[in-house]
């Protein structure tokens, strides 16, 4: 029960710590697919993090509307470069990025330092490129906006010198944009209205498969395919620790089932005390209650030595592994304490809860017994 | 007090049903010693666990005191065992580990009628009582076989019961632990007025009861 439990306690820390890394790792790799307006320019990276600006618009809810069953989550985003804004040099280019702070997947998982609250309206975030104060208030077009965070480096352009806003903001923009561009507003700022989408893959879907179904169901899109290589790895990674989920589940059926059969010999052994204990007023409740809670005292004390030994595992892997990775700078991201904490005394309840399962047939079964059949050991 | 009518008991084994016990009437008043006697296999036991609410008869009835045993609920006939009989089986019956003093307040604190503290006052005045006193918390591996003996027959007494079974109580004892143990069920039966049922294939320990019942192949015998 002790392995058992440390088993599972240790894997599901490391599970949930190498799926939270993933979660950093790999949205910062950008989406699988980028869908624009047929005709717009693209410039391919090696990650796809930001549509490009353009005057050609898509509907914002256009690729909800398709619902493609190989496409997990995707995000809307508008982009437009503007000049004289007020931020950077007099006549310095700005790309205004505008994404859905629900929805996106490729922003916020930049950001290395932000404000300890949720992003507001009126909340800008820098790009790694740009210098400001957190908390701090930025100029856009003369209106205020409070600089709430800041990306990490992508090597992607219009990433590393861009500004950040939830759509609301941005679209909020739009007459003073209008007013410095002599009156025209760029299409993409309209309500309902995007430049384009970032899309990840449904799990086991490929590349080829979504282009097709998105071309074949929604026109006047092109689909622009992000590195293959790296949409594999993740997609692969997310069915391993599925499988490894699996494998513990199957893992404490086993246990159950064997702690089953262990205290089922328990039960047969200690019929005669159990005869006893009903020959001189035990009553049945009582006697199932002993035993569980015997199971249940076991199987958790169990539980506290696996979660011990659990501890002490997953200090070998930081020491082993962790620190080789950090000193590489592949960060790994372990959950928080409190977590981890959780996560401790589930396993605890669930080494106790396989007692209480394990011993209640065998102990049911007794319980109903001829008390003189007990006494005698017969039962 | 006691009235047991038409008693019977059948098992079913490989070779067909054994008829255990085959009808019996057995009447005893309130406050006598009566010993059931008879070779092993005759039944004597199967009537005793009848009586005693452990074993559920195939037909017939059993009544103490007015009330119809067999006809109780399952829990109804644990709390029936737990206030109105005490056991004293034939083999020893302390759980090993509880301090004899635990075994002894155990049937109290089971039943619920007293409070621990008063559960454990009780359990030593008993003990003090079969002669155990500096034994209290001694397990029931430290103490001798006629010692366990006497604590058993403490604990068959802590709820103060009305029938007092006593299932070949000295089997596997000395010939003069037999007799000290004899003479502490007659105290009991004696002193406190307890009725006795005693099972026994001793007829020299049935020479003391005020009322024999022969069995044999399951009937009673003149």
């Amino acid at each position: 029960m002790a392995l058992g439990c440390g088993v599972v306690f240790a894997g599901t820390v490391l599970m949930r710590s190498i799926d939270r890394s993933m979660a950093v790792g790999f949205t910062r790799l950008g989406a699988d697919l980028m869908v624009v307006p047929e005709g717009a320019l693209t410039n391919i990276t090696a990650a796809l993090l930001v549509v490009e600006p353009t005057d050609l618009v898509l509907d914002a809810g256009l690729l909800d509307r398709a619902a493609i069953a190989s496409l997990g989550r995707v995000a809307a985003q508008k982009v437009v470069r503007v000049a004289g804004s007020g931020v950077g040099g007099q006549f310095e280019a700005v790309d205004l990025v505008g994404f859905q702070p629900d929805r996106d997947f490729t922003v916020q998982p930049w950001l290395v330092e932000r404000i300890n609250r949720p992003l507001q309206p009126g909340d800008v975030i820098l790009g790694a490129g740009r210098d400001g104060a957190l908390g701090a208030q930025l100029l856009i077009f003369g209106r205020p906006h409070t600089i709430y965070g800041r990306l990490g480096r992508t090597g992607v352009g219009p990433h590393e010198r861009g500004l950040f806003l939830p759509f609301a903001s941005l679209e909020a923009l739009a007459p003073a944009i209008a007013a410095a561009a002599g009156g025209r507003s760029p299409p993409a700022l309209a309500p309902g209205k995007a430049s384009g989408f970032l899309a990840e893959l449904a799990p086991g879907a490929s590349p080829l498969e979504a282009r097709f179904a998105l071309l074949s169901s929604v026109k006047g899109i092109k689909v622009v395919s992000g590195d293959s290589t790296l949409s594999g790895i993740r997609q692969g990674l997310s069915a391993l620790l599925g499988g490894l989920l699996v494998l513990m589940a199957l893992m404490v059926a086993g246990l159950a089932l064997l702690v089953g059969v262990l205290f089922s010999a328990i039960v047969t052994e200690r019929r005669g005390e159990l005869g006893l204990l009903k020959a001189i007023g035990a009553r049945r409740g009582q006697v199932l209650g002993m035993m569980v809670t015997e199971a249940m005292l076991v199987t958790g004390a169990g539980g506290v030595l696996g979660v011990g030994l659990g501890v002490l595992a997953l200090r070998l892997f930081e020491r082993a592994l962790v620190r080789q990775l950090d000193a590489v700078g592949l960060p790994f991201a372990w959950i928080g304490p409190l977590d981890t904490a959780l996560l401790g005394l589930a396993a605890i309840a669930l080494a106790a809860a396989v007692g209480a399962l394990g011993v209640f047939v065998p102990a049911w079964r007794a319980s109903r017994r001829d008390v003189y059949d007990l006494v005698r050991g017969e039962g | 007090m006691l009235s047991c009518r038409g008693l019977h008991k059948r098992y079913r084994t490989e070779r067909g049903e054994i008829e255990a016990l085959a009808g019996v009437d057995l009447d005893v008043a309130p406050g006598t010693f009566a010993a059931v006697i008879g070779r092993s296999g005759s039944g004597k036991s199967s009537l005793m666990a009848m009586i005693g609410g452990l074993s559920r008869p195939s037909d017939g009835t059993v009544g103490i005191d007015g009330t119809d045993l067999w006809g109780l609920s399952d829990d109804g006939l644990a709390e029936f065992r737990n206030r109105r009989i005490g056991f004293v089986f034939q083999f020893t019956s302390l759980l090993p580990t509880l301090r004899l003093v635990d075994n002894v307040a155990l049937p109290a604190l089971l039943g619920r009628r007293l409070g621990q503290r008063a559960a454990y006052e009780r359990a030593a005045v008993l003990l003090d009582r079969v002669g155990l006193a500096d034994y209290r918390a001694a397990y029931p591996a430290e103490v001798s076989a006629g010692e366990q003996r006497r604590a058993v027959i403490a604990r068959a007494l802590v709820n103060e019961p009305a029938l007092l079974l006593a299932d070949e109580p000295t089997a596997d004892l000395d010939e003069q632990t037999e007799i000290e143990i004899m003479d502490e069920l007659l105290a009991v039966n004696c002193e406190l007025g307890t009725t006795l049922l005693l099972v026994t294939h001793n007829l020299a320990l049935a020479e003391a009861a005020e009322q024999v019942v022969h069995i044999a192949g399951g009937r009673i015998v003149p």
